[in-house]
């Protein structure tokens, strides 16, 4: 791989620090609550898979220097459903119920499949991109609004724990900044708007992903450790 | 988040994509998809200033319908006489109310600081607005003789500077409010990012339909939201309906005196083009209705309203 290739080197930094994660998460799981390492499990195996797509992505921009969009969507469609987990988990002790977790599932998976086909499939139309990636949107938003207004943001309330409130909130701005970075990729793409409207090409499109899917996946994660820990030491100060 | 703020989201992540297949919309088309919402939400969110401003004072209806006309009339002068002057009244105090709204949540008093951020916000806005669109507003107003007067306003290089002054003075007395706790570091954050969705729908979208979606959804919607609760903690009205009920005969009135001025238009009593006379109007139901609203504001603030 060439020196000045910053877009193979943020594949190779990506695939080592979610792997170095993906550990991290799994071992200090047992420095918490018992009701806490379900969580810390799932931050583990969000990380964990996303660090051998990376190793894939790696591989197949090395050789054909070429955006991964399969292995990049089949990463996506395991991990940002976990990540929904996670805001399920976090809500269980308020009373969350199964209803929820489905929800959010089959939200998440609607968003990344219609993104999917409005990528992998286009003819390079702006209206075949537009009409999958309003399709999409809709699942975006109903998980946008369920974590800041709807079910999970009512249960965080519910939960009587500022730590848990805290936690939720600050996963909810992931959705709503760090997520945005993904739909602005799709509208850069050929036949997304923003690239025909206003000429965005997809050149970088690689980079801002990858800081995207380090920054979401192992911020993320490290929002959960937190709250985990110090949930954990508060009950154990009790 | 607030529902208007997650509205305008989705509004704005849904309808960008749609309008862009579609290319440029013209004038009219855009008039036509904008109108329905400017007249169900936008006008009657001001149609009950009477009722607002009333209200603990000690004025009789008649009395204040006078005193409001007597200000529409004296605009409508103004407009005649020194219609710059008017534009830029009409601008300066839209900009004073829209930063009212946009804060009204957080303050709980109208100090100078907060009547300074109001404004700056304003007119941060609203420059964008024009500057963002100056090509087609130029477009649109060179069909019509009467806008003429306005060039020395809409000139780049001065829209840009003061852009640039009250969108880095705005952030900065965010970052002042921040600082002394007058606002939570999530309120910035989140103000900033409305402040660039703003910018972006101004920027990407035709010049009415980006103004629209700001205005029927982070401002009427927002000050309908607050008339009603004001009311209904009030004991003024018991529900949605009643409120509606409320609202109802001045909007009706407002449609009404625009459609007989229109027809004058029409017939060619009235020497004007339907745009400009539609400014004169908007201003003129504008001037007033920040007035009321400023006391209405100082009522909510009174009555911790938000607290």
């Amino acid at each position: 791989m060439a020196p000045d290739d910053y877009v193979g080197f943020t594949f190779f930094i990506g695939y080592m620090a979610m792997a170095a994660a993906a550990v991290f998460f799994f071992f200090e799981r047992s420095r918490v609550d018992d009701k806490w390492k379900m969580s810390l499990l799932v931050s583990a195996l969000i990380t964990g898979i996303a660090a051998v797509h990376y190793g894939y992505m790696r591989d197949y921009w090395g050789t054909f220097g070429e955006s991964p969009t399969f292995f990049r969507y089949v990463d996506w469609t395991l991990t940002v459903p976990l990540m929904c987990v996670e805001f399920y988990l976090l809500t269980k002790v308020a009373g969350a119920g199964k209803s929820l977790l489905w929800k959010l599932i089959i939200a998440s998976t609607w968003m990344l499949v219609c993104g999917y086909i409005g990528e992998s499939m286009s003819d390079g139309s702006t209206g075949h991109s537009v009409q999958w990636g309003i399709l999409s949107t809709l699942g975006y938003l109903y998980i946008l609004y369920t974590v800041w207004l709807g079910e999970v943001a009512k249960l965080a309330e519910a939960s009587n724990s500022d730590v848990v409130k805290r936690g939720v909130r600050t996963l909810a701005w992931f959705v709503l900044v760090g997520w945005a970075i993904y739909p602005i990729g799709y509208m850069c793409m050929e036949g997304g708007w923003l690239n025909s409207a206003l000429g965005w090409g997809s050149d970088n499109v690689d980079l801002w992903y990858n800081i995207a899917d380090a920054i979401n996946k192992i911020g993320f994660g490290l929002v959960v450790y937190n709250i985990a820990i110090t949930s954990s030491a508060k009950t154990k100060a009790a | 988040m607030s529902k208007e703020i997650f509205i305008f989201i989705a509004s704005v992540l849904l309808i960008m994509p749609i309008l862009s297949v579609f290319g440029d919309i013209s004038l009219p088309t855009q008039l036509v998809l904008s109108a329905p919402f400017i007249i169900l939400l936008g006008i009657p969110h001001g149609a009950i200033d009477n009722v607002l401003y009333i209200r603990g004072a000690s004025l009789k209806q008649t009395h204040f319908i006078a005193i409001y006309l007597l200000i529409i009339a004296i605009n409508i002068l103004l407009w005649v006489i020194f219609p710059v002057a008017a534009y830029v009244l009409f601008l300066v105090i839209s900009a004073y109310h829209f930063g009212q709204s946009q804060f009204s949540h957080y303050f709980k008093t109208q100090k100078l600081v907060h009547q300074l951020t109001n404004l700056l916000w304003g007119v941060s806005i609203l420059s964008a607005l024009t500057l963002f669109n100056l090509t087609e507003m130029k477009t649109v107003m060179s069909d019509y003789s009467e806008f003429s007067v306005f060039n020395s306003v809409h000139h780049t290089s001065g829209l840009t500077v003061i852009f640039g002054i009250s969108t880095l003075l705005t952030l900065g007395s965010l970052v002042w409010l921040t600082a002394s706790k007058a606002i939570t570091l999530e309120a910035f954050f989140m103000e900033v990012l409305i402040l660039a969705l703003i910018f972006l729908a101004f920027y990407l979208m035709p010049v009415i339909i980006g103004f629209t979606l700001y205005f029927v959804i982070l401002h009427s919607f927002k000050v309908l939201g607050e008339e009603y609760r004001f009311l209904k903690l009030a004991k003024e009205v018991k529900s949605r309906v009643a409120f509606v009920k409320l609202l109802t005969p001045f909007s009706i009135l407002s449609f009404f005196g625009m459609g007989v001025v229109f027809a004058l238009i029409h017939f060619d009593i009235l020497a004007m083009s339907y745009g400009y006379c539609l400014l004169i109007i908007i201003s003129s139901i504008t001037l007033p209705h920040v007035f009321v609203m400023n006391k209405f504001y100082k009522l909510l603030f009174k009555t911790n309203f938000y607290q």
